[in-house]
């Protein structure tokens, strides 16, 4: 298949599920069962495509020197100051988020299997549309092209919220578009200002992101008084959309309230990959193109960082709805990812990057069994759940992997990312930083390690009472009361029946099989991970990782005249 | 320029043809039925576009007329504009003949129809108009009309109090800018805006000029501020758009605000290079923040739908000042190619017109609902009009392809990408950001105040967000048993799918409307621009890469 070219390779992969999605609303009369098998079907296909992108990816020798493969480019809007360009391509920074937003969809249209009967075509085009959304913002090269899907995938989201929500979807929904939208305008104007001040210094219109990432080493923005603190302004208007989406904590207050009120499905995808465009945009743009400013803001955001996993795991220890908690631990974990990001040692950033991917396989699976718990017990109170174990074996197994991925068990992926961005901090703490910051560096390392053991706490006690004890509430689907002691050997026949019904279905195995083996893949073999991503991290965060050590290096050189000198 | 007198008859001739049909419509209505009287303004506006095309876009100038790719394509927008408010118009008719109500008038749709054609004719003149008085008589034959259209439309209480309102505050705009004009000729001593521009930037130090200038850019700016429904002449708006029909307040909407903006442009062309540049700059920054936040903030609290659209119509007033703001305050970096304000102006009017025509098609075309009631609960009470937000509840099962219309359409004005509204609020941005691109953002510098307009510019768009998606929240979101009736007539429908067509078109190729706009912008304001030698050729770049 050599005649298959990598650019068209990637233009069908991100078009699939565009295609699927029509093929969707065409067949919509058929009823739900043809609909929802056309979804998945069409995730999978895409899926295929990704993998086979990426193993191509992977071979290819060009990518490993940080080329970008699969180059795709038309113009679109090319007039004047504008050159806007429908490019797309992958490297190794998008590389893995793009395979994790291919592997997800599959997920979020199998939880919904069964959960979704009103308006099932509705449901499903959406998914779809969000698919091809989240693909392309990972492959955008264009600034334009990646603010367009970044804002898009707010749309399909909004309705999947708003229309297959709980009892608040409404205020949820408008709520989570608002919140981001306001943010991301700002990180518009940003871009925008970058753009400008690159054609106007290099005397070249571009909108292409690797070109303006050069040109930005040659014509950085200025920070200086002289120039009106220009790459701050610019870095602080990136970080309002960015710091939304994470979320960092000031700004995480939609998130508990979308992620609860949301459908599983939409959850799936919200945790699994939205919440990564922020990291990705501080990846992608601010790092690389504001080097200086990102240096001086790296200690702050370390600290909103760790803010983050403390505030997220002492929240998420007294929630008593299931979801909920689940979503104050992205809070949580996502604050980790922060805290790598702006360590800015190779060994944390890589550790970071990583982590999304870890997260968004967790998160996104401890959602999607949430959701089947809800479907089966008709709550998500932890205190009137209990007893699953019995129940639903193998719910009980994939919840507690998930839960180990997500606190971190050696041997599986949240392990190998938690450690790395926690060693790299420790690194920047103890070595890294000026006297003048070494004491705050090190507490904001020891509360994140706290904030490790935190994480183990409330995720360990929700899994204790919800899954382990007692049985509470016996499944709706049962006509039989269940009493605590009712164990799985005891009594055959009927009650048998219904401990089969109440487990894992094919579907439901379908949705979390595919990440519960990637979990224990990156856990085992994370270097297969490491590897394609670690130079493309290296290259954007090593302009900012020497600013800040050059700035470091003034503040110890000042303090150590100004001991010396009496 | 000696010209005779029948070339300038061909440079106007697609506003007489306009003209003729007005008559034909006029006449014939005495012996033809109801829909004859749109048939012929439809015909009307075809043959004047097709009498726009056959015509030379470059500049012709005589008699006061000048025909420059500013005005070819503001003829454009209007006859374009002119073709959907038509079919639109028409699907009130069809309302307005079925309904039984007190306050909607039957018939009198012929004299409609010519009346509108006036209306356009005068719009259109005032695009080509290169002269005071052509250019107040143009002004005027789309006042008048709208008199008509908006009395004729409604006999209720309502309906009068709008068209009386309308009426009142359209002779004070008027008188306003007449002033303005005045002082205009009392500098250039003709009413020849070319010879009033070189009279000024002859002598743009001159006493008079000192003196009468920063009064004429005052007055008409104000002047102008009615026709776009902007700060300090916009509170009308709400009242005369809850008060008429959906397709007057479709024409009400896009109509007046190409008249607003094409006086403002010429104004701005005048005077730009000319003695006090600051002055005018900083009035349109100011009107340009006021109104858009005005009018997001009161569209926040409104339940009518014609209210909140009004008050949404206010907000991109706002947003259209800034490119004008952007153009009357020329970059100072010569270096950078750009796409002038007064271009991203007009190609952000055209999206909007698009979406709002939309919008308002779609509300002409789902006409009426039925009111909550249940069998054996008494008799059936009457249809109701649709006028609030809540009466769209659920629409997206009773009348899936207007939910989705209407839905893309507030997305658009919203500004969500890649909808043509983010494509008119990018080139805005743009324009307001180049603004002394290079230089550092100090407080009080030019760059700072138009740093800080593009701040509230995308911060206003995330505010109207808030309340398009109520719309489209209740649409979605809520389910009904009142059933729509879809009573508005098919053109109206019509009207909403070509709607829909088109910005589908803009959203995947904005170039055509852009550079059509961007030549247009060039022609009337020309941009200090480097040579396009300087540039890198497209293609190269891409084989470069």
């Amino acid at each position: 298949m050599n005649g298959f070219s990598p650019s068209s390779h990637l233009l069908l992969t991100i078009a699939a599920p565009l295609v699927g999605a029509v093929i969707a609303w065409l067949i919509g009369s058929r009823g739900v069962s043809a609909v929802r098998q056309s979804a998945a079907v069409t995730t999978l296909v895409t899926l295929a495509l990704a993998a086979w992108l990426i193993v191509r990816y992977l071979a290819d020798p060009a990518t490993a020197s940080g080329l970008p493969y699969g180059l795709v480019e038309f113009p679109w809007l090319t007039e004047g100051i504008f050159d806007v360009r429908f490019s797309l391509g992958l490297d190794g920074l998008s590389l893995w988020m793009f395979g994790l937003a291919a592997l997800l969809s599959v997920t979020a249209v199998f939880v919904s299997w069964d959960a979704i009967k009103d308006r099932p075509v509705g449901f499903y085009v959406l998914l779809l549309v969000l698919e091809a959304a989240m693909l392309g913002v990972f492959a955008a090269r264009d600034v334009i092209l990646f603010y367009v899907f970044f804002e898009f995938t707010l749309v399909p989201l909004f309705f999947l919220i708003g229309i297959w929500g709980h009892d608040e979807r409404r205020r949820a929904a408008v709520k989570f578009f608002i919140y981001t939208l306001t943010g991301s305008v700002l990180t518009f104007l940003g871009l925008l200002t970058i753009v400008l001040w690159h054609a106007a210094h290099a005397n070249v219109v571009t909108f292409d992101i690797e070109s303006l990432v050069d040109g930005t080493k040659i014509h950085p923005l200025p920070m200086t008084a002289a120039g009106g603190w220009l790459q701050m302004v610019v870095f602080l208007a990136l970080l309002a959309g960015f710091a939304v989406k994470v979320p960092i904590v000031p700004l995480h207050t939609w998130l508990p309230l979308a992620h609860v009120e949301a459908p599983t499905g939409g959850s799936v995808d919200l945790a699994g990959v939205l919440l990564k465009l922020g990291i990705y945009g501080f990846l992608r743009f601010s790092m690389p193109m504001l080097p200086e400013a990102t240096a001086v803001a790296a200690p702050w955001l370390f600290g909103l960082g760790v803010a983050g996993i403390v505030y997220g795991a002492l929240v998420a220890l007294v929630q008593t709805d299931l979801k909920r908690l689940i979503a104050y631990s992205s809070v949580s974990h996502m604050g980790y990812i922060v805290m790598g990001l702006f360590a800015l040692t190779p060994v944390a950033t890589e550790g970071a990057n990583l982590q999304l991917v870890n997260h968004g396989l967790s998160s996104a699976g401890l959602f999607a069994l949430v959701g089947m718990i809800y479907e089966r017990f008709h709550t998500r109170n932890i205190a009137s759940l209990g007893g699953i174990a019995s129940k639903a074996p193998w719910l009980a197994v994939f919840f507690m992997l998930f839960t180990f991925s997500s606190i971190g068990l050696p041997g599986l992926n949240g392990f190998v990312g938690e450690f790395m961005i926690l060693l790299g901090s420790f690194q920047r703490a103890w070595s890294g930083v000026s006297p003048a910051w070494q004491f705050a560096y090190l507490v904001m390392a020891l509360l994140a390690v706290a904030g490790v053991v935190l994480g183990a706490w409330y995720m360990l006690w929700a899994v204790e009472r919800a899954i382990f004890g007692g049985s509470r509430e016996p499944p709706r689907t049962s006509g039989h009361g269940h009493d605590a002691g009712h164990g799985g050997h005891g009594g055959h026949g009927a009650a048998g029946t219904d401990h089969d019904r109440c487990d894992l279905r094919w579907y439901e195995l379908c949705a979390v099989l595919p990440l519960a083996v990637f979990v224990f893949w990156i856990g085992l073999t994370p270097a297969t991970f490491l590897a394609p991503a670690a130079p493309a991290v290296r290259k954007a965060t090593a302009a900012p990782a020497a600013a800040f050590a050059a700035r470091m290096q003034a503040e110890t050189t000042a303090t150590v005249a100004r001991i010396t000198t009496p | 320029m000696n010209v005779t007198s029948l070339e300038t008859f061909s440079l106007v001739a697609p506003e007489i043809v306009l003209v003729l049909a007005a008559l034909v419509a006029y006449l014939g209505g005495a012996f033809a039925g109801l829909r004859f009287g749109w048939l012929v303004a439809a015909a009307g506006i075809v043959a004047a576009m097709s009498v726009t095309r056959g015509q030379a876009a470059d500049a012709a100038f005589s008699a006061g007329i000048s025909v420059d790719p500013f005005s070819t394509y503001i003829r454009w927008t209007v006859l374009g504009l002119g073709l959907l408010l038509c079919l639109v118009q028409s699907g009130d008719l069809f309302a307005a003949a079925v309904s039984r109500g007190p306050g909607l008038h039957r018939g009198s749709t012929c004299e409609e129809a010519g009346t509108f054609l006036l209306l356009l004719a005068g719009l259109s003149l005032v695009g080509v108009a290169g002269d005071l008085v052509l250019l107040f008589a143009g002004l005027e034959l789309v006042s008048i009309p709208t008199y008509i259209l908006l009395g004729l439309k409604r006999t209720d209480a309502r309906g009068q109090e709008a068209s009386l309102k309308y009426f009142f505050l359209s002779l004070v705009a008027s008188a306003i800018f007449l002033y303005a004009l005045v002082c205009l000729y009392g500098i250039g001593g003709s009413t020849d805006l070319g010879a009033i521009a070189a009279r000024l930037n002859a002598e743009a130090t001159g006493r008079t000029a000192q003196a009468l200038l920063p009064l004429a850019i005052g007055l008409g700016v104000v002047g102008a501020a009615f026709r776009l429904a902007a700060v300090p002449m916009h509170f009308y708006a709400p009242d005369v758009y809850e008060g008429t029909s959906p397709g007057n307040a479709a024409l009400l909407s896009t109509l007046p605000k190409v008249a607003g903006i094409v006086v403002l442009a010429r104004l701005l062309a005048l005077v730009g290079p000319a003695a006090s540049p600051d002055l005018l700059w900083r009035i349109v920054v100011v009107l340009a923040a006021v109104t858009m936040t005005v009018g997001n903030v009161m569209a926040l609290w409104q339940s009518n739908l014609r209210r909140l659209l009004a008050c949404s119509s206010i907000a991109h007033a706002g947003y259209l000042l800034v490119g004008i703001a952007a153009a009357a305050a020329p970059s100072i970096s010569p270096r950078l190619l750009t796409t002038g304000g007064l271009s991203a102006t007009l190609f952000y009017l055209a999206t909007y017109a698009i979406a709002t025509i939309g919008v308002f098609g779609a509300i002409a075309y789902l006409g009426h609902r039925w009111p909550e009631w249940t069998s054996g609960s008494g008799p059936r009470p009457p249809r109701e009009e649709i006028a609030t937000v809540d009466d769209l509840d659920g629409l997206s099962g009773t009348n899936p392809v207007a939910a989705f219309a209407i839905a893309v359409f507030l997305l658009s004005l919203a500004g969500i990408p890649p909808l043509p509204g983010f494509w008119g609020k990018l080139a805005l941005a743009i324009s307001a950001l180049e603004v002394d691109g290079t230089a550092a953002i100090e407080l009080g510098s030019r760059r700072a105040w138009f740093v800080g307009l593009a701040v509230l510019l995308v911060l206003n768009a995330a505010i109207a967000a808030a309340y398009y998606l109520r719309i489209i929240a209740a649409m979605y979101f809520k389910t009904t048993k009142r059933g729509v009736q879809a009573d508005g007539g098919l053109s109206a429908g019509v009207a909403m799918l070509v709607c829909l067509v088109l910005v589908g078109l803009v959203t995947i190729r904005p170039r055509s409307l852009l550079s059509a706009a961007s030549r247009a912008g060039e022609s009337l304001v020309p941009h200090v621009a480097a040579p396009s030698a300087n540039l890198p050729d497209p293609t190269d770049t891409v084989a470069a890469r």
